[in-house]
């Protein structure tokens, strides 16, 4: 009975190779649930997005403001799966030289063949029992790309046309930011291997490029009807709902906690179990530490720099935490600390002065957080994390590398944005009617006020000096100005006299 | 496996399950060429209907006045709202 009993037990012992498999399946289920559940995180980034931007427009443009992140997802999500996920996996070498191999980099074996794979009528892009890791790894990137639509929105808001934002978000998350990626976010890009380029949690490959490309396309977009006396001056205009903007980014905050680990590889079957995406040991502690500090440091630094101004304050955050992300890896919080209060600082002044001295009408300061930022970012690791291992030869990260990557980075974000957007400007696409920006864009588009219960109430607008005034004659002085062929105020005009 | 799906035969056979066949599929092809066709169409809709749109509440606009420099058939500040 008892030597039946023991049989029929060690019958049921799995073999050792039985239980790698089960390892190895559990390592894969473990990593695909990782990965769903960065997704759903990331998510409230775009609804964030939607709040802050929706919040920080005057209430004639309430839903137009909004529609763009919505529709951000339905455009980028599939240009992203027709041909963005396929660029990531193909342009590594700047141009795909092994066809469909991807490039062949030592010890990194797992690139072979990921080119194949990210084709649209690959077996990896759709329903796979064999493999539970490429669908959720594209999700996550797709998150990604859908985030640097949403930088730039924000810049646009209240004249450009809904369509044209549409074109540029594609061209924006579906080609140049994943191209940069493929260049400088990923273990066999020319970038990593040949430069040791770092941005671990991609300060510059999401948020610098995205904010360069957003500056191409304000240049021909041009400032908000009335945004500038005729003296060049900048005046305000006041969002219509501030508690909403404060909201947008507290979730935006919320998202970056999933943006932040979806960046990692997890790899538990192997010590530390954590990698980044250059396949450089870290764990997702220490990155913790980097983003928590990093908003309480970018917090201090945008408080002190705008005077307590609180969507200075809060933007701060946003970029004290851009400021860090590329070197959060290795950083120490201490140090993630001090760097994060200069970003929030820098963020503050360079706002100032792309509105005020570059006459560049940013509606929410994007380019300065996200931009300015992203690359001081890349510029941080070169100087305060030179000589850290990047990749999986080891490459040290260097003040040079950090140089090679902003200076292919800046025109491969800049010049799309700058060219398309001229194009646009060219076919009358770019920019709604001034007619139709005077009144706001949701009468045209939505045909009603979408605060029908509430009275309407004069437009305020905040002249240089500070005053309040009645908006409607400032804005009719405006568009009559604009209307007889005549610019407000011409983009970067005026900046040598006031200087 | 000693915890493998009941059917572990049938996934090692069929390692993806899609609709209208596999990857590289005549069937696949053709489901891509008629997704990116559509998402192309889309993109020219909202340029056609938005502009539309646009025009239409521009011309209006125009025609009512509202927006008319004083001394050349009055001025309101209607339609201005915050």
């Amino acid at each position: 009975m008892v030597s039946s009993l023991i049989s029929t037990w060690l019958a049921q012992v799995p073999t050792p190779e039985e239980l790698q498999q089960q390892i190895t399946l559990d390592s894969q289920v473990l990593g695909e649930q990782f990965y769903f559940f960065t997704v759903v995180i990331m998510w409230l980034i775009h609804v964030g997005f939607m709040s802050y931007e929706a919040g920080a427009a005057r209430r004639k443009n309430v839903m137009s403001t909004a529609m763009k992140n919505i529709l951000t997802i339905a455009v980028v999500t599939p240009t992203f799966y027709y041909f963005g996920w396929y660029i990531y996996g193909c342009f590594e070498e700047g141009w795909p030289k092994h066809g469909h191999s991807s490039p062949e980099v030592e010890g990194l074996d797992i690139l072979v063949g990921f080119c194949q794979n990210t084709a649209p009528w690959a077996a990896q892009m759709g329903p796979n029992l064999q493999d539970h890791i490429s669908a959720v790894f594209f999700l996550a990137f797709l998150l990604f790309s859908w985030t640097t639509g949403s930088i730039m929105s924000g810049a646009l808001i209240e004249r450009v046309r809904l369509s044209a934002y549409l074109i540029l978000t594609a061209l924006l998350g579906s080609v140049v930011w994943i191209m940069d990626a493929a260049w400088g976010w990923s273990a066999g890009g020319w970038l990593v291997t040949g430069f040791g380029f770092h941005d671990a949690i991609a300060s510059c490959v999401v948020h610098g490029v995205a904010g360069a490309f957003t500056f191409g396309v304000l240049l021909n977009l041009g400032p908000r009807i009335g945004k500038y006396t005729t003296d060049g001056l900048a005046r305000t205009f006041r969002g219509h709902n501030t508690h909403l903007t404060l909201m947008g980014l507290m979730l935006i905050f919320t998202g970056f906690y999933g943006f932040y680990a979806a960046c990692l590889v997890i790899q538990s079957t192997i010590f530390p179990g954590w990698l980044n995406i250059y396949f450089s040991p870290t764990t997702l502690g220490a990155i913790a530490f980097v983003i928590t500090i990093g908003f309480a440091g970018g917090f201090t630094g945008g408080w002190f720099a705008s005077r307590g101004d609180p969507f200075w304050t809060l933007s701060g955050g946003l970029a004290g935490v851009i400021s860090v992300s590329a070197g959060a890896d290795v950083y120490h919080p201490s140090l993630a600390y001090l760097l994060s209060i200069s970003g929030g600082m820098i963020a503050v002044w360079a706002g100032g002065y792309i509105e005020k001295q570059l006459r560049v009408d940013d509606a929410v300061g994007a380019v300065a957080v996200h931009g300015v930022c992203g690359f001081y970012g890349i510029f941080l690791v070169g100087i305060f994390a030179g000589g850290y291992p990047t990749g999986i030869n080891n490459i040290p990260s260097s003040m040079g590398g950090q140089l090679m990557g902003a200076l292919a980075f800046l025109p491969l974000a800049f010049l799309p944005g700058y060219a398309v957007s001229w194009i646009l400007k060219r076919l009358n696409l770019l920019r709604v009617p001034p007619e139709v920006e005077l009144e706001g864009l949701d009468m045209a588009e939505f045909q009603q006020d979408f605060y029908p219960e509430f009275e309407r109430v004069p437009e305020i607008v905040i002249e240089p000096d500070g005053r309040e005034v009645d908006g409607a004659p400032v804005l009719l002085d405006a568009y009559w100005q604009t209307t007889n062929g005549r610019a407000p105020t011409p983009v970067g005009a005026g900046a040598e006299e006031r200087s | 496996m000693f915890d493998a799906f009941p059917y572990d035969e049938w996934s090692e056979d069929i390692a993806d399950f899609w609709t209208f066949g596999g990857e590289g599929s005549t069937g696949t092809w053709i489901l891509t060429v008629l997704g990116f066709a559509v998402m192309l169409i889309a993109f020219w809709g909202f340029v056609v209907l938005e502009n539309r749109k646009l025009t239409h509440q521009a011309d209006r606009l125009k025609a009512s006045g509202a927006l008319d420099r004083p001394g050349s058939g009055g001025t309101t500040t209607a339609g201005l709202g915050a």
